[in-house]
């Protein structure tokens, strides 16, 4: 493969010189493992890999791309790429990187779950399964253990070669606990080292959280002082990562636009990009076009203070870039909020009275990052007088996501590192006003 | 490269997986060259082809399954693949065999008169910007908008231990239309998606013009709309995409890889009534070029029309392969995949309501208040406890039995169980809509549909006045 690669790489090279345009070339091969469990059956075991290579062809500031998973006609997918400007009529123009700057120094994965046999990586499954069966009234589970290793190469004709490896392990665990109708709790885990997968934690978290719904019931509309955990915080920051990209920015798409260095937050709200996080298993020192990574302040005591971009978008806007590219997209690599002095507990006691929301559904249809609206169905508990009373089911809550920022009255110290489109680590955070639609009617 | 995996070396990858374990082997091999084309505010941004090329092999022990892809195609590698998902199976069961190959010609429902090859780029790109013209000249609130298009041709082997031998070849073509409207500070959008499985005939099949001025009429509406009502209420629910509700509140339910291990609140319930008698609903792959039809499933077995619910009563179940193995029920052809890096499990493909007897004005006619929900947005369920959300895209206020006022940022939320038990009105208008739905095997293109529905007591997430 490597060897095939760099032939297939030269090739590439070769061409864009007898074409006098730039070439670039992206190759990520990876590693997957994955097993899934049902009420103690395995249900689904992965064990596999794969590589795709993506040819960029850079000429009179137009970009032209073409990926493919087999290196057989490497003149196939040059003509591909190079076909693909001819029909770019936009304005912007693209550059690529000449691999210059400090790259900040991130120890890559070290494939340290590649060595774990596939004994000890069900054994995580059952000992969380055995974990969740513990209480009977929990009547179904499922929990899967996952590991990945990602290895990026970007090389191009400036003179750019770097290469990185990245990975760790996840798992994931839901019980479902017999009521009325049936009630579902989740727990999962991140780790960079087999010894952060703890299976006894994310069992009793699935469980316990399944357990705490039973006897849920909705509420009464209106507006309720609530709590998000952390999770869920970090579900409804999604909205952020595409708020704060400059192309989106550029775009009209974005309700940031033109508003650097305003208050667009509470005041007890900072928000960094950081290249490197101890809770992370997604560090980078480098971003897709081969861009260093640094830390950076997007949101400071709630003032507004940057956007995230591309080489192009920097340009654009007359800035360094940030590397924050991410393919065709802009992201952040860890975006992380900064933890507040308050503990859960002082936090439930600081809430008085109210709800918090402990699951949010929905994200991808109920939460629009351009108007900034969302509306999404969550689960949760009731606070009253600073103690849980009951599971709440069967509400929404909905507002305006830089509404929300402005109405958060305290971030929590329980910070915690979830992986969705993008890395983020947040507290859970006490907000003073939230719109709810419940069921139970005045 | 296909042709690279002949009966010889399908043959020997076989039975390399039994020599080590299992009771039943498949490979699926996948050769699929897309083409990605952004537009936006009126030029081309982004265009992007490129070729998807790798092999799964799976095998199964029972009930338990084994799943490995590659796209290191060397024989050595492929052989020690095969080998590898034949040692954590653990269990030889089958000694010698003879595997005979079903040599049967497929008859291909799903004809592309164009493949995506054959259509020049620029040619795709005029259709995308008609769709912009039409679009931004809607109104002038429009401010953005961004238009998408996507081809594939995707060819297919599949052939597995019990002597299925098949190829197929997919095509779909889409287009996808964001228009942003803003006003005062305010900005909403507004979005429509069609698409077909077959070659890019499909932008002359469809009327661009209308298309990209769907997508600016919900943004527009939007932007003038009132925060939409939260409480229980009645809704009437539109049709076409509207369908997204039966997808979600019902049918990811019905699926195998749910139901056969009692996880599904529908487990166990065949031949009982679970809807409103006025609801019949079915899955139906066999649509000539649906946007979720295929020839045969992504495990070679023939596809079919799948009834699902008779007049409110439980029929059937979407199963796949290792669900057959499961329940002790044959394949419904419904086993999919994303692509080769996803072993397949149970699905929808094209699933819809059947239509009813009533007109959509008497529906709306019939309701004192209430929300009609023009188009729907996206949604989610948790199948173990029926939950569901979606988002409605497009909503109207009906007051008096009379459409009164647009209204935004409605959530529509329930329990599936309890929801198809409030429907109380199916209308005569069905029509389907395209969308991606994804699941445990990834993300697939699946139409939903049914004509306009009525449903009483569904709770409406929204602003409080």
């Amino acid at each position: 493969m490597t060897r095939e690669f760099e032939i297939f790489k030269d090739k590439i090279f070769a061409l864009g010189n007898e074409r006098k345009v730039d070439v670039q070339i992206i190759c990520l091969a990876e590693r997957e493992f994955q097993v899934r469990y049902q009420n103690g059956q395995q249900d689904q075991y992965t064990d596999a890999g794969k590589f795709r290579v993506q040819v960029q062809v850079l000429k009179d500031g137009k970009l032209g791309t073409s990926y493919t998973e087999t290196l057989e006609d490497p003149e196939k997918v040059f003509m591909d790429a190079l076909e693909n400007i001819s029909i770019v009529d936009t304005e912007d123009v693209e550059y690529f990187y000449d691999g210059s700057g400090d790259y900040p120094a991130i120890l890559p994965y070290d494939g340290a779950f590649e060595n774990l046999s596939v004994k000890q990586r069900i054994g995580f499954i059952e000992e969380s399964e055995k974990v969740m069966r513990k209480d009977e009234r929990i009547i179904g589970d499922w929990a899967v253990y996952g590991d990945r290793k990602r290895e990026w190469r970007i090389t191009n004709s400036l003179g750019l070669d770097v290469s990185f490896v990245s990975g760790g392990g996840f798992m994931y665990a839901v019980a479902i606990a017999k009521d009325v109708s049936p009630r579902s709790g989740s727990e999962f885990i991140l780790g960079k080292k087999p010894e952060d997968i703890d299976p006894v934690f994310v069992g009793e978290g699935a469980r316990e959280w399944a357990v705490k719904l039973i006897g849920s019931k909705s509420v009464k509309s209106g507006k309720y002082r609530v709590i998000l955990l952390n999770e869920v915080f970090s579900d409804i920051l999604g909205m952020l990562v595409s708020m704060i990209s400059a192309e989106n920015a550029h775009k009209n798409m974005s309700p940031l636009k033109g508003k650097i260095g305003e208050k667009v937050a509470s005041e007890k709200l900072t928000i960094k990009d950081l290249p490197y996080h101890p809770l992370s298993i997604s560090n980078l020192p480098f971003d897709t076009q081969g861009v260093p990574t640094r830390e950076k302040i997007i949101i400071e005591n709630g003032v507004f203070k940057m956007f995230l971009h591309n080489l192009k978008t920097a340009k654009k806007d007359g800035v360094e870039p940030t590397g924050n590219a991410y393919g065709t997209a802009i992201l952040p690599i860890n975006l992380v909020v900064e933890p507040g002095e308050k503990t859960f507990e002082q936090l439930l006691k600081q809430l008085g009275d109210g709800i918090v929301i402990i699951n949010v559904e929905g994200l991808h249809s109920g939460a629009n990052p351009i108007s900034g609206n969302f509306s999404l169905s969550a689960k949760g508990l009731r606070v009253e007088n600073g103690e849980i009373t009951h599971g709440v089911e069967q509400i929404t809550i909905s507002g305006n996501f830089l509404e929300l920022l402005k109405n958060i009255e305290e971030l929590g110290t329980d910070v915690r590192a979830t992986m969705g489109m993008a890395s983020i680590v947040t507290p859970s955070v006490l907000v003073s006003e939230l719109d709810i639609a419940g069921a139970i009617k005045e | 490269m296909i042709e690279k995996f002949d009966k010889g070396l399908v043959e020997e990858l076989l039975g390399t997986v039994l020599r080590y374990g299992g009771d039943f082997a498949e490979i699926f091999v996948e050769d699929r060259y897309s083409t990605e084309i952004e537009l936006r505010n009126g030029n081309v941004e982004q265009a992007r082809t490129g070729r998807m090329f790798g092999v799964g092999i799976r095998g199964f022990l029972r009930d338990k399954a084994i799943y490995a892809y590659t796209n290191d195609l060397s024989r050595e590698n492929l052989l020690q693949v095969a080998r590898r998902v034949g040692e954590a199976l653990g269990e030889v069961k089958l000694k010698d065999f003879v595997l005979n190959f079903d040599v049967a010609e497929l008859k291909n429902r799903h004809v592309a008169l164009l493949k995506p090859e054959q259509v020049r780029k620029d040619v795709k790109v005029g259709y995308m910007k008609r769709t912009y013209e039409a679009a931004k000249k809607y109104s002038p609130t429009i401010v953005q908008v961004q238009v998408r298009y996507w081809d594939y041709d995707q060819k297919v082997l599949i052939a597995n231990s019990e002597g299925v031998y098949v190829t197929d070849n997919r095509v779909r073509t889409r287009l996808m239309i964001t228009a942003v409207a803003a006003k005062d500070g305010q900005m909403e959008t507004g979005f429509y998606g069609p698409g077909a499985g077959m070659g890019p005939e499909f932008l002359e099949r469809i009327d661009v013009e209308q298309a990209g001025a769907r997508a600016a009429r919900i943004a527009v509406r939007m932007v003038d709309a009132e925060p939409a009502p939260a409480g229980r209420m009645t809704v009437v629910i539109s049709n076409e995409f509207g369908g997204v509700i039966f997808h979600e509140a019902v049918g990811h339910a019905l699926e195998a890889s749910s139901v056969a291990r009692g996880m599904s609140v529908f487990a166990g319930k065949l031949g009982q009534q679970i809807a409103a008698p006025c609801v019949s609903a079915v899955d139906d792959a066999t649509i000539p070029n649906g946007w979720g039809s295929a020839n045969v499933d992504d495990e070679g077995t023939p596809t079919q029309r799948t009834l699902l619910i008779e007049n409110g009563i439980l029929k059937g179940y979407l199963i796949d392969k290792l669900g057959s193995r499961r329940m002790g029920m044959p394949s419904t052809g419904s086993g999919r995949r994303q692509d080769y890096t996803f072993a397949p499990t149970s699905r929808m493909s094209n699933t819809f309501i059947l239509p009813g007897d009533y007109h959509p004005e008497e529906i709306i006619a019939s309701v004192e208040y209430g929300l009609y929900a023009k188009t729907m947005g996206g949604g989610s369920v948790n199948p173990a406890t029926g939950e569901f959300n979606f988002a409605v895209n497009e909503g109207y206020l009906i007051e008096g039995g009379r459409i009164t006022k647009p209204v935004k940022g409605a959530t529509l939320i329930g329990k599936g169980f309890e929801v198809i038990q409030n429907i109380e009105m199916v209308g005569n208008d069905v029509a389907r809509g395209q969308g991606m739905c994804g699941s445990y095997s990834g993300t697939i293109p699946a139409d939903v549909g049914q004509p306009t529905i009525k449903v009483r007591d569904i709770l409406v997430g929204g602003r409080n006045k």
